[in-house]
């Protein structure tokens, strides 16, 4: 049976996505993934679905959402203060939506990406090369989404979930340094730059993206002058500006990019930088692959069950 | 970092880390002329190697860079960057590794003024004819460095000094799909309309970028390129864009 989520009004910058589109980045098609995977994959555990599932991704403020049916959702991610048919409904839960009920989001209160999961399969015409992910587009007003439905059950959370949502909402919203691999430039930057990157705060400018992440914070030098031949960086990639600022590429970065590449910050920190608020100030830190390897095994170890 | 000589007289492979989740190995040419054959072997061998837990192989100018699934590698990432370019150099060493023949592509350019946008302004600060700046373009073989910015954006070079021109200072807004640009050293093709900061100097009719075409790009990196000179009417007889009727 088909049932439908239908887009009543448009956000500012809403989508649907999965873990990303692979295999394609050497074409210059990017991977375009979530922003915080974490969030988007404790959605679907909450509804028992695929960790990589598709799900709708939105930033405040969020369109606002109709089901033809009854089925199961979660919102999981930033606190946009959602409510059904104007009555609050909670985070991290499986919510029962009946037909005809609206869902929208009244205020930001803390991060900056939530993510709505729903149980059902959506209809494979959304897909283009083996992802869900919006190629360059966002949710529309009169957008919608045909959707399998799943077999009746019920859904509840049990003591795994609960561990599950626990760890994830102590990884992204606990204060943290934000951790990274020195890159290629690192040892080209002068010696200020260095003492400041590792010791001063930052915080993200209201300009950041889904493209990338502006840092303001003190300006950052090469020792001299250096040009780089482009290469391919990824999510995470921390590059120089020849202004003086530091960009972090997001979930739509380019495959490729020729600024200073002075590192990356590693996987799982990733999710907390993207939830992180622009007034919010926070530090890097320096760590090494053993360590990121190490902490991205045991995160997605609380998704095993 | 790590380097491996992969035979004696042939340049050596750096590896590096991109972060924890990318191996980029670097080949050490000294002057990039064109993108180095062992480079270009390399990357067919890995592609036609399909490694579990690869996600993507990038080529572009002198690193290839191999996206990975942490979860798929228990290894030390040094480690299995070293075995697959181990796997490469064996190969090698039997003569087990296929060359693909490199594409050479002929791309249609109209240059005429209505489509090349920037080419009035850009004949007069280089001090030269359209006619010059033409030949001295489409004269030329480019190699594809890579590609990025956009879905099939090809990076190609190197453009001849004479007819090199700075970016734009701010982008325009909007550039024409099929709008052929320069930027310094570098020439290449929007392959959708987008904002965009390169010299514009002509238009071809075909299309770079076609999602729902099975190989998705006209270009790969490593490809040769050359531009043909085609006048107005041949490109509204070609045209595949949209906008143009």
């Amino acid at each position: 049976m088909k049932m439908s989520i239908k887009i009543i009004k448009k956000g500012l910058s809403d989508r649907i996505i999965d873990a990303g589109r692979y295999g394609f980045q050497h074409l210059g098609i990017q991977p375009s993934g979530p922003m915080d995977f974490l969030s988007a994959q404790l959605a679907n555990t909450i509804l028992d679905n695929d960790l990589n599932h598709p799900v709708f991704e939105l930033h405040f403020p969020a369109a606002v959402f109709e089901f033809d049916e009854a089925m199961y959702i979660c919102i999981c991610g930033a606190n946009f203060v959602p409510v059904i048919n104007e009555k609050s409904v909670a985070l991290n839960t499986p919510i029962h939506v009946y037909p005809k009920d609206q869902l929208s989001f009244l205020q930001p209160i803390e991060g900056r990406s939530c993510y709505l999961a729903f149980k059902g399969k959506l209809d494979e015409s959304k897909k283009w090369l083996n992802s869900f992910s919006s190629f360059q587009t966002t949710l529309n007003k009169g957008d919608h989404f045909v959707i399998h439905k799943a077999p009746e059950i019920v859904l509840s959370i049990n003591p795994f979930k609960q561990n599950t949502i626990q760890q994830v909402q102590k990884n992204l919203f606990n204060e943290h340094e934000i951790r990274f691999i020195p890159g290629p430039a690192w040892n080209d930057l002068d010696h200020a730059s260095i003492q400041a990157l590792m010791h001063k705060s930052f915080t993200i400018d209201a300009k950041s993206n889904r493209m990338g992440f502006l840092f303001n914070g003190p300006a950052i030098h090469l020792a001299a002058p250096k040009d780089y031949l482009s290469s391919a960086v990824t999510m995470g990639t921390i590059q120089l500006l020849p202004n003086g600022q530091i960009i972090v590429l997001m979930a739509d970065h380019q495959t490729i990019g020729g600024y200073a590449n002075l590192g990356q910050i590693i996987l799982v920190d990733l999710p907390r930088l993207a939830q992180l608020n622009n007034q919010c100030p926070f530090k890097l830190s320096i760590t090494n692959v053993q360590t990121a390897h190490q902490l991205y095994r045991s995160i997605q170890s609380w998704f095993m069950h | 970092m790590v380097s491996l000589g992969m035979q004696s007289q042939r340049p050596t492979f750096q590896i590096q880390l991109l972060g924890d989740h990318a191996i980029v190995y670097k080949i050490n040419t000294g002057q990039l002329k064109d993108i180095d054959p062992n480079l270009l072997a390399f990357t067919q061998f890995v592609t036609n190697e399909k490694i579990n837990g690869i996600k993507d192989i990038i080529l572009a100018y002198d690193t290839l860079t191999l996206v990975y699934d942490i979860l798929h590698f228990d290894s030390n990432p040094f480690l299995f960057a070293h075995t697959i370019l181990e796997a490469f150099n064996n190969a090698s060493k039997n003569n087990i590794v296929s060359i693909e023949r490199r594409s050479m592509i002929e791309i249609p350019v109209c240059y005429d003024e209505s489509l090349g946008i920037d080419l009035e302004n850009a004949v007069k600060a280089l001090n030269c004819s359209i006619d010059e700046l033409i030949q001295q373009h489409s004269e030329k073989i480019y190699t594809v460095y890579c590609l990025g910015f956009l879905p099939g954006f090809a990076y190609m070079g190197e453009v001849p000094h004479a007819i090199q021109l700075p970016r734009h200072p701010s982008p325009r807004s909007k550039v024409l799909a099929g709008s052929v640009g320069i930027a310094g050293k570098q020439t290449g093709i929007y392959p959708m309309n987008s904002p965009g900061g390169w010299q514009i100097i002509g238009r071809t009719p075909i299309k770079i970028f076609d999602p729902t075409s099975t190989s998705l790009t006209l270009f790969k990196a490593g490809d040769q390129v050359r531009f043909k000179p085609i006048d107005l009417k041949l490109f509204h007889t070609l045209n595949t864009h949209e906008d143009v009727h």
